[in-house]
C-alpha cells in the first residue's frame, strides 16, 4: 500500500540489541536480546506496561542510548550517521519547545540543527498543516497541551524525515484532545511514507494509528506479540464502532493481560 | 481599566505607602537614637550626615567615581571569569570537580591579604581595586550560573542529540538561553560585591576612593564623616542592586526557584576516592601556584612559592616559633567566627520563620532585607566597631551581621517554596500556624538555608578579617595587616593559605551535613543531570 505512494523511509533493523542499567541495587535488562524489523514506511507501534523497555528501544534506536550488545541499523547506516544527516526526528512526551522562542522559532530550529538553510514558507506550511495557522509568534506558554503537541510533530515533520520515532507522544494531553490528534496527526507523516515507531501506553490509539502493533513485556525487556493491523490508512472517524477495530483492540488487550503481572500482584 | 487592574494598582501604592512609611520610620529612629548618644561619639544621626554628605560633596563625589570605576571593571572581569568557568564545567564535566574546587579555593583567600600583595604586584593605581572587586564577584556568578546552566529538561538536550549535534550546540541553542534568569540573579549579587571589593582594594594604599576615605574617618575617629560614607556605600550599593531588580522585571525574567543546588551524593564515592580527590586537587592547586608565579616572574620577595611557606612553618630554622605566632592569632579569630556564624545563621533562618507566622510583617520585612543584604560589609564594620567598640562584641556582631542578612532573605524565599497544595491539606485539617511551619514550611526551607549557609563560610571569614584588619587588632586580621605593612611575606602567605584552607574545609564540611540533611528532606532537590 506504501509502494504507491513511494516510500521515503528506511527499514530498521535491530539485531541481537541489549540494554542493560547497572545500579547499587543491581542490574535490570531494559531491553533483552530483541531481533525486530521495522519496515519502511510502516508506523508500528510498541506497548507494554510501564518500564518495559519501550522507551529504552525507542532511545537505541534513535542513538540517543548505547546498546550493551547488538546493533541497530536505519537502511543501511548507523543511528547516528542518520541523526548527522538530519534524517531522524524524535517528539518526546512533553512538547519539549524552548519556552523563549516563538512557535516558528521552535519548528525552524530543526531546520538550523540539521544544518539546513532557513525555510520560512515552509514552517509556515507545517505550522498550518498541524492546524496552528495565527499562533505562530505565540510562545509555547501561551499554548494548550494538545497545541504544543501539534507544535512538536510539525517540528520533527519540517525537516521531511526518513524515520520518525515517537516516545508517548500525546501521553500528557486530555483523552478527548489525544483522539483528536490520533486522527488528525497521522496522516501527515504516512502520507509521506515516513517509517514511524510509536511508544504508547494506550492500546486504542496503538490500534488506531499504526500498522503493526508490538507488545512488550518487562524484566527483561522482550517482544512478546507482534500483531498486524490491516485497517485501510488513513484512518477515519467511526472507525473505533467498527467490529475489526474492536477485535483488533481486545487481541492486543489480551496480549497485554498475558504479561505476567508484578511479583507483589502475583500470589492474590 | 477592569476592575482587577484597579485593585493591583492599589495593593502596589498600599504596599509603597508601606515601604515609604518603613523607611522614613527607620530614618526617624536613627535620628532618635543619635540625638539620645549626643555625647558618646558613637552615631552620626540623618541630620548630620545629610550635612556631611553636602559640604563634602565634591570630594565623595570625586571618590565615588574612582570606587565606582575600579568596582566596574572588577564586575565585568570577575562576571567574565564566571561566565568562561561555568561553560567550561558544562562542556567538560569531567573538569567539574578540579574547577569547581580550585574556583573554591580561590574565592576563600583573604582580600584583606592578597590586596596588599597586589599592591606591591601592581604598585599604583587602580590594579588591586579591579582584582579584588573580579574575587569578590566571580565565585557568586559562577555557581548559579552552573546550575542554570544544567536545569534544562533531559528532552531539550535529546532533542539536539537526535539531530546528530553535540554539546556545543546544547550550549549555544538550549542551555545558555536557559540559564539566562540564573545570570541575572548572579549578577544582582555581584553588583553590590564588586562595591565591597573594590572598597578593600582601596584600603590597601589606593590614591582615592571610597575606601580610603573610610580609613581616613576611622583614624581621626570622625564620627560624621565614618557615618556619611557608610551612608553613602550602602545607598549605591542598594541602588545597584536595585537597579538590577529593576531590570529584571523589565525583561519580565522569571526568578529561578533554587539558586544553588545541594552538592551532588548520588554517586556515593568510597572515602579513599574522596581523599584521593582532596590530594589531586590539593597538588593541582599548588602547581598552579607555584607556576603562575615563575611564569610571570614575580619577585620572590613577596610573591612566595609553596616551598616558601613549608620551609617558614615547617622545615625552616624557627618554624615552631613561626607557627605558634600563627596559630594564636588563628585561635583567636575563630574563637570570634563561629560563634558569630552561628548566630547570624539562626537569627535569619528564626526571623524568617517569624515573619512567615507573621505574615502582615512580610510585605515590609523582605524589601528591607532585601536592601540591607547588599550593603557591603565594609561599609558597617566601621560603624558597628564605633557602637560596640574593638573588642569580642564588635566583631561577633559583624559577622552575624555578614551572614544574618543573606541567610534571612534566602530563607524568606525558601519557605515560599512549599507547595500550595501541601499548605491545603494542612488546612484541610485545620492545623494551626505553628505545626505548618514545623512539618511543611521548615523541610521546604531547607536546601535555601543550607545553600546560604555554605555561602556564609567564606563571607564570615571575609568580615572577620576585615574586622580584625581594620579596627580589633586581634586574630589573624590583623596579622596580615601587620605582616603587610611590616613586608614580612612569609607569614603573609602563610596566614593566607591556613584562612583559604579553613575555609574551603569549612565550606566542604557544610556541605557533608547538607547532603545528609537533604537526602531525607528534599531528595527530589539532590538529583542532578
Amino acid at each position: 500500500m506504501a509502494a504507491d505512494i513511494g516510500i521515503r523511509g528506511q527499514a530498521v533493523r535491530c539485531e541481537d540489541l541489549s540494554r542493560t542499567f547497572t545500579s547499587p541495587a543491581g542490574s535490570i535488562a531494559a531491553v533483552d536480546a530483541t531481533d525486530v524489523t521495522f519496515a519502511a514506511g510502516q508506523t508500528t507501534a510498541l506497548v507494554g506496561p510501564s518500564g518495559c523497555g519501550k522507551s529504552t528501544l525507542l532511545r537505541l534506536i534513535a542513538g540517543l542510548e548505547a546498546p550493551t550488545t547488538g546493533t541497530v541499523r536505519i537502511g543501511d547506516e548507523t543511528p547516528a550517521q542518520t541523526c548527522q544527516r538530519g534524517a531522524l526526528a524524535v517528539a518526546f512526551q512533553d512538547a519539549s519547545l524552548l519556552p523563549w522562542r516563538t512557535l516558528r522559532g521552535n519548528i525552524a530550529l530543526a531546520l538550523t540543527l540539521a544544518r539546513r538553510p532557513a525555510d520560512p514558507d515552509r514552517v509556515d506550511r507545517l505550522i498550518a498543516k498541524v492546524g496552528l495557522q495565527g499562533f505562530e509568534d505565540r510562545r509555547p506558554a501561551e499554548l494548550s497541551g494538545g497545541m504544543r503537541q501539534r507544535a512538536a510533530i510539525a517540528r520533527c515533520l519540517v525537516g521531511d524525515p526518513e524515520l520518525l520515532l515517537l516516545d508517548e507522544p500525546f501521553g500528557a494531553v486530555d483523552e478527548l484532545t489525544r483522539r483528536r490528534l490520533n486522527y488528525e496527526l497521522p496522516k501527515l507523516w504516512q502520507a509521506n511514507g515516513t517509517t514511524a515507531l510509536l511508544v504508547t501506553h494506550s492500546v486504542t490509539e496503538a490500534v488506531l494509528v499504526a500498522d503493526r502493533v508490538l507488545v512488550m513485556s518487562p524484566r527483561p525487556g522482550r517482544i512478546v506479540a507482534d500483531i498486524d493491523i490491516d485497517l485501510p490508512q488513513p484512518r477515519t472517524r467511526g472507525l473505533e464502532s467498527e467490529t475489526a477495530f474492536r477485535t483488533l483492540t481486545a487481541t492486543v488487550a489480551e496480549a497485554l493481560m498475558d504479561i505476567a503481572p508484578p511479583r507483589q500482584f502475583a500470589a492474590q | 481599566m477592569t476592575a482587577g487592574v484597579l485593585r493591583h494598582r492599589q495593593a502596589a501604592w498600599g504596599q509603597g505607602g508601606a515601604r515609604a512609611l518603613a523607611i522614613v520610620a527607620v530614618l526617624a529612629l536613627w535620628e532618635l537614637a543619635a540625638r539620645a548618644n549626643a555625647d558618646s561619639f558613637v552615631l552620626a544621626g540623618p541630620v548630620e550626615v545629610a550635612r556631611y554628605l553636602w559640604q563634602n560633596a565634591p570630594l565623595l563625589t570625586r571618590a565615588l567615581g574612582a570606587t565606582l570605576q575600579s568596582a566596574a571593571w572588577g564586575f565585568v572581569w570577575g562576571n567574565l571569569a564566571a561566565i568562561l568557568l561555568a561553560v567550561a564545567v558544562v562542556l567538560i564535566p569531567r573538569a567539574e570537580r578540579v574547577v569547581a574546587a580550585l574556583a573554591l579555593i580561590v574565592f576563600c583567600l583573604p582580600l584583606v591579604a592578597t590586596g596588599p600583595i597586589l599592591r606591591v604586584l601592581f604598585g599604583q593605581g587602580n590594579g588591586p581595586q579591579i582584582t579584588l572587586a573580579a574575587l569578590a564577584v566571580y565565585y557568586t556568578t559562577f555557581l548559579p550560573l552552573v546550575v542554570g546552566l544544567r536545569a534544562v529538561p533531559q528532552s531539550w538536550l535529546d532533542l539536539i542529540r537526535s539531530h546528530g549535534r553535540g554539546r556545543m550546540t546544547q550550549l549555544i541553542h538550549v542551555r545558555a538561553p536557559a540559564s539566562f534568569p540564573y545570570l541575572i540573579a548572579g549578577l544582582q549579587i555581584a553588583a553590590p560585591a564588586a562595591i565591597l571589593g573594590a572598597m578593600v582594594g582601596e584600603f590597601t594604599g589606593a590614591e582615592r576612593g571610597l575606601g580610603v576615605l573610610t580609613i581616613r574617618a576611622m583614624r581621626a575617629l570622625d564620627v560624621d564623616a565614618t557615618w556619611a560614607i557608610a551612608t553613602l556605600a550602602a545607598g549605591v550599593s542598594i541602588l545597584a542592586y536595585g537597579g538590577f531588580g529593576a531590570l529584571v522585571r523589565r525583561l519580565r525574567v522569571e526568578s529561578p526557584a533554587v539558586l544553588l543546588t545541594p552538592p551532588d551524593h548520588r554517586h556515593r564515592r568510597p572515602p579513599w576516592r574522596r581523599l584521593a580527590d582532596i590530594g589531586v586537587i590539593v597538588a593541582i592547586a599548588l602547581v598552579l601556584w607555584q607556576a603562575t608565579m615563575d611564569l610571570f616572574d614575580l619577585n620572590p620577595f613577596f610573591a612566595k612559592r609553596p616551598g616558601d611557606v613549608v620551609a617558614f612553618l615547617l622545615t625552616g630554622p624557627d618554624a615552631a616559633a613561626h607557627r605558634a605566632t600563627l596559630f594564636a592569632a588563628y585561635g583567636e579569630t575563630l574563637v570570634f567566627t563561629l560563634p558569630g556564624y552561628l548566630a547570624g545563621l539562626a537569627l535569619g533562618a528564626g526571623l524568617a520563620c517569624g515573619v512567615v507566622l507573621m505574615p502582615g510583617l512580610a510585605t515590609t520585612a523582605l524589601p528591607l532585607s532585601v536592601a540591607l543584604r547588599s550593603v557591603p560589609i565594609v561599609a558597617t564594620a566601621p560603624l558597628i566597631v564605633l557602637a560596640l567598640g574593638r573588642g569580642a562584641v564588635g566583631t561577633i556582631t559583624i559577622v552575624t551581621v555578614m551572614i544574618f542578612f543573606p541567610t534571612l532573605v534566602a530563607c524568606l524565599q525558601g519557605l515560599r517554596q512549599t507547595p500550595g497544595q501541601i499548605i491545603d491539606i494542612f488546612d484541610t485539617y485545620a492545623s494551626g500556624r505553628w505545626r505548618l511551619l514545623r512539618l511543611a514550611r521548615v523541610p521546604a526551607m531547607l536546601p535555601a538555608f543550607f545553600a546560604s549557609a555554605r555561602m556564609a563560610v567564606p563571607a564570615a571569614i571575609l568580615a572577620v578579617t576585615t574586622a580584625e584588619w581594620l579596627a580589633t587588632g586581634n586574630g589573624i586580621g590583623s596579622l596580615m595587616a601587620l605582616t603587610a605593612s611590616t613586608s614580612d611575606y612569609n607569614m603573609l602567605w602563610s596566614a593566607i593559605v591556613l584562612v583559604a584552607l579553613t575555609a574551603a574545609l569549612a565550606y566542604g564540611a557544610v556541605a557533608w551535613i547538607e547532603a545528609q540533611v537533604l537526602a531525607v528532606y528534599a531528595m527530589e532537590q539532590t538529583v542532578r543531570r
